[in-house]
């Protein structure tokens, strides 16, 4: 039966656990992806990467590379200069080359590409060129950055592309590429004033996001467009920044993404996309590029950190004060650095009411490869110094670590530390529920012998990214089915589910019978990125007011015809309308939410559109003969507004804690005068299925988004959050061994309780 | 990885003929996991690569003989984990097999590529030698027998010789024996081990003999313990002993640190486990 236009905002779709539309297709190895376009004409590119941390290039030698039969080409950037004269990109800093320029900036960087037919021929090619450099000191430490003598940029070229992130200044001679200072209150007066003072410095390791699809892109030169098939999160901002590049129209740039195997936040921005495409002009040939596994540890990596917290404390465990400085591992280049160092320095004191704060968050130009956006976006880094940092105070005032958060925690309509009033934000609820779930107010068992166990909480928010604009088309057919044109990106979050089920919920048709059209820059309409839990909110509001555009504009077809829209099929209305199944109604959105930029003491009343709050609690077991620890049991508690899908939310919220347990437990880049040791799955391991808690246990409160759209808003990152301090808390309940780096090895811990035994073991 | 020559003989004399040559970048595969690793990095570069996997079936049969086994070498590491004569016959081999690598892994690695390696790293390499397990190495000019705990002189050293391929691993009857092999790691559960240790020893009422204790991964090379397993022959079990024993075999082996764990760690991990494994094994 032909579907009539149902009830909006019924409930029939939205909230309800809808079938992911793609599994099939991904499980039965259909689905589409850049891996496996291959196009007439294809030629392969290998690339040549630095071998020095930094250094500049007297000479590359290319010609045993070039002879070597069946290269087709070999290009450096006098090359790619002939193209584009001006050859830098970034989101933030112009200042990534699309092939180093004059000098490198990191191993791995990448200085010359070989293309040919056979992508082993362009392999070997490559490890043909000969690069002289001349070595220069390097940086690696972000400390040390702050003061070093080694500059990796001598001028500093702000990007000035979004809004967010204007206020970047031309710099000379510092690696400091944005420095974010928060003022409020007098924290100095409040600490000379305060019962207790408690400083602490915690340590977080460079890991990367390892998506099992690594960077891939194919470039085609058509006639009339440059056409550019990449895993991208970002497709608009690859048109714009590719079409700024070459001096084009944005319309002479078009940009295609189908699934991707994974981003995580790696693949935004500008990655393997510039080369590409200037490969591909240059050649006059399709060109594809996908990097190896090996490869991507040098592509884009998630930010080591130091953080110095220092606490004023009543007797009673009261906070007063809180001055936090935090210095970010940005490496070679900026990418979105700044806006991480920026937007996470909001959030930085945590989700705790205290008057008087002080915050200086620095992003830092290191000689390591590039770091960028990683699931959380600073904020698992914050949140594991912070209530690491909780914990000790706790502990030293023999306080319990869900009183001294009960006592300190942000409540609803209160002034956050930039001074905006938290609005919709669940950070009781979830610290409540936690504490429900863990038994908290129970007797716990402690072990006994050589296995002691412990328990610990954590809890931590996100400001989401503002301003952004995304922009939605619904297209309902003649049969009544729908399309939804938008550029959101499922990468396997589900969007592509999420999103049919926010346009059959407005439109009050059934989620059977709408599809999503995927990115294409032709016909997809803009999207700042699929990026920082964005995507239900500003997305889902777009497609929410384009799907209500187009049922205000079928029911005022229905009503020109001489129907009712309610009540007649919607097949019947077009049919009356054109005589016979033809044409369509085209609804549009738009959405971008309202923001106001921080003063120079980043105060605002407006610094976030939604709140992210997540929460973990852990049980561990820990073998006090050897260090190593089970984590028993690992509860997960978050605040996403409504649901969209609750089984989709609760498997973003189990992959986001297991993500941060990689990070937690086993994940770290080793680096040896800048060169990455263990730049492979066999030396840089992350979790497998044998590696979940034995109990895991995921779940979304009961709350609402009152601005999101059908009170819905963000997921995808809050099981970040509180993983790391949660365990570390957990282990020092058990053993009293308190580590303050990431990774937490059982080596850490086994060298922790002999030292509380007085002896120490040696290194 | 760069292009090189595959060769897929039939049976194995044609691929010991075309292993019979000087070039060191000629080499034989069976699963060709770990090779396969080398040649991504670069380390190992082909001209070529000389497939076993085509030779005569024989090759991977497993076969029991009384209490003892024989597994030839292209027998992979799941065939060798799902046999019910191999569990019947040495359960700490199909105990060692549910935490070696993935299952990717072991549906295509084979036993003897796994030994003739010569990675410090494998699983099996201590088990089989606390078994006490013998290996038939074959060339061009015949066979020979060998130990499995004479096969490793040093990191990634064997006594094969170029031209040499391992056919078959006989392990000698267990019975009135007891066994153990732990394997501990310090990072995820599927990754290499920071240290293994395997026991067997002969148990007469609560008297240990014939003791061998062997450590592998946290050292250059799979090595019995003699010191540990001196502490160990004669003696009656109890706690003191095996305390003793972990004693001996840290104060021993020569430990090495890596990327996961400092060389002090892993010696004390290597005391702690050292005992543990007996206590295994007594409890198997």
């Amino acid at each position: 039966m032909a579907t009539t236009l149902g009830k909006t905002n019924s409930g029939a779709a939205f909230g309800r656990s809808i079938p992911r539309v793609e599994a099939q297709a991904k499980v039965t190895g259909k689905a589409e992806y850049v891996h496996n376009l291959r196009l007439p004409g294809m030629l392969y590119g290998k690339v040549h990467r630095s071998t020095v941390a930094h250094g500049r290039i007297r000479g590359i030698d290319v010609s045993a590379a070039k002879v070597l039969p069946g290269v087709y080409a070999v290009y450096t950037a006098a090359d790619i200069i002939k193209l584009i004269p001006e050859p830098y990109y970034g989101p933030a800093f112009h200042d990534q080359p699309i092939l180093a320029v004059d000098k490198v900036h990191h191993v791995g960087e990448p200085v010359a590409l070989v293309l040919a037919a056979d992508p082993h021929v362009a392999e070997a090619a490559a490890q043909l060129i000969d690069v002289d450099y001349e070595e220069l000191p390097a940086v690696f430490d972000e400390v040390e950055a702050m003061t070093s003598k080694a500059i990796v940029h001598e001028v500093l070229k702000p990007a000035g592309t979004f809004p967010d992130l204007k206020h970047l200044k031309g710099k000379r001679d510092t690696n400091i590429a944005l420095d974010f200072h928060l003022r409020r209150g007098d924290a100095q007066k409040a600490f000379a004033e305060a019962d207790h003072v408690f400083e602490h410095t915690f340590r977080t390791q460079q890991v990367l996001h390892v998506p099992l699809e690594p960077f891939v892109t194919v470039a085609d030169p058509t006639p009339n467009q440059l056409v550019i098939h990449t895993a991208s999160q970002s497709p608009s901002f690859v048109r714009i920044e590719i079409a700024r590049l070459l001096g084009w129209a944005e319309n002479k740039v078009r940009v295609k993404v189908p699934y991707l195997g994974g981003g995580f936040g790696a693949k935004l921005y500008i990655k393997t996309e510039a080369l590409t495409a200037a490969a591909a002009l240059l050649a006059g040939r399709p060109v594809k590029i996908s990097l190896t596994m090996e490869e991507q540890f040098y592509q884009i990596t998630k930010h080591a950190a130091t953080l110095r917290i220092k606490s004023g404390v009543s007797k009673d465990g009261k906070v007063t004060a809180r001055e936090c400085e935090v210095w970010w591992n940005g490496g070679a280049y900026a990418d979105i650095g700044p806006r991480v160092t920026q937007k996470s320095g909001f959030t930085a004191p945590g989700p705790y009411d205290i008057d008087h704060v002080s915050i200086d968050s620095y992003a830092l130009y290191t000689n390591l490869p590039a770091a960028g956006a990683l699931r959380g976006f600073g904020i698992p880094q914050l949140v594991w110094a912070y209530e690491s940092h909780t914990d000790m105070i706790a502990k030293a005032l023999k306080m319990d670590p869900l009183a001294i958060r009960r006592k300190n925690i942000l409540r609803e309509g209160r002034p956050q530390a930039t001074g905006t009033l938290m609005r919709d934000a669940g950070i009781e609820k979830v610290l409540e529920r936690l504490a429900e779930r863990m038994d908290w107010e129970k007797s716990f068992d402690r072990g006994s012998g050589t296995l002691r166990r412990g328990r610990g909480i954590a809890i931590g928010f996100k400001a989401s990214i503002s301003p952004t604009t995304s922009v939605a088309i619904v297209n309902v057919s003649a049969d009544g089915s729908c399309m939804v044109y938008c550029s959101t990106v499922d990468m396997g979050q589900g969007s592509d589910t999420a999103m049919a089920q926010f346009a059959a919920e407005a439109l009050g048709i059934p989620v059977e019978s709408v599809t999503v059209v995927h990115p294409d820059t032709d016909v997809t309409p803009y999207d700042m990125a699929t990026l920082g839990s964005r995507s239900t909110y500003h997305m889902g509001h777009a497609v929410k007011l384009a799907a209500e555009d187009a049922r205000d504009k079928l029911m005022q077809l229905a009503k020109d015809v001489g129907l009712s829209a309610e009540t007649t099929p919607i097949p019947d209305i077009f049919r009356k309308k054109y005589g016979m199944q033809a044409g369509n109604i085209v609804g549009v959105g738009s959405y971008i939410p309202t923001y106001t930029s921080p003063d120079a003491h980043g105060q605002t009343d407006n610094a976030t559109p939604f709140w992210m709050i997540g929460a973990t609690g852990a049980e561990v077991e820990v073998d006090t003969e050897t260090g190593e620890f089970k984590i028993t049991r690992l509860v997960n508690l978050v605040d996403v507004g409504r649901p969209v899908n609750p089984a989709i939310v609760e498997t973003q919220i189990s992959g986001a804690t297991m993500m941060q347990l990689g990070f937690t437990l086993f994940e770290r880049m080793d680096f040896d005068a800048g060169q990455c040791t263990n730049a492979s799955l066999a030396d840089y391991k992350i979790p497998g299925i044998r590696d979940v808690p034995l109990v895991m246990e995921n779940e979304a409160v009961d709350m609402v988004q009152q601005s999101g759209p059908f009170g819905a808003k963000g997921v995808g990152e809050s099981g970040t959050f509180g993983v790391s301090p949660a365990i570390a808390s957990a282990i020092d309940d058990a053993v009293g061994v308190r580590l303050t780096s990431l990774p937490l090895t059982a080596e850490a811990v086994y060298r922790g309780l002999r030292a509380q035994a007085g002896k120490p073991l040696d290194e | 990885m760069t292009p090189f020559e595959l060769a897929e003989p039939k049976s194995l004399r044609e691929a010991l003929t075309l292993l019979n040559t000087d070039d060191p970048s000629v080499r034989a595969f069976g699963g060709c996991t770990a090779l396969m690793l080398m040649m991504k990095t670069g380390v190992f570069q082909p001209t070529c690569l000389v497939s076993l996997r085509g030779v005569e079936p024989q090759h991977a049969e497993i076969q029991s003989d009384g209490g003892s086994l024989r597994i030839g070498a292209l027998a992979t590491l799941t065939a060798i984990g799902g046999s019910a004569m191999v569990r019947k016959a040495a359960p700490v081999i199909t105990q060692a097999m549910q935490t070696l690598s993935n299952v990717r892994v072991r549906n295509v690695a084979t036993l003897g590529g796994h030994l003739a390696h010569g990675d410090p790293h494998m699983d099996l390499p201590p088990v089989m030698i606390a078994l006490d397990a013998e290996l038939t190495a074959v060339s061009v000019h015949g066979e020979r027998k060998l130990a499995v705990a004479d096969l490793f002189t040093g990191y990634y050293e064997t006594a094969l010789a170029k031209n040499e391929l391992i056919s078959e691993v006989r392990i000698p009857s267990q019975a009135g024996r007891r066994s153990a092999y732990i394997k501990f790691t310090t990072r995820t559960a599927d990754d290499w081990p920071a240290l293994g240790v395997a026991v067997s020893f002969a148990i007469d009422g609560k008297v240990i003999q014939d003791a061998r204790v062997v450590v592998s991964a946290a050292t250059e090379k799979a090595v019995r313990l003699r010191d540990a397993e001196v502490a160990l022959n004669g003696a009656t079990v109890s706690d003191a002993l095996l305390a003793r024993a972990g004693e001996a075999a840290a104060a021993e082996a020569d430990v090495v640190g890596d990327a996961r764990g400092s060389a002090a760690y892993k010696r004390e991990m290597l005391r702690v486990y050292a005992a543990r494994a007996v206590k295994q094994a007594l409890a198997a």
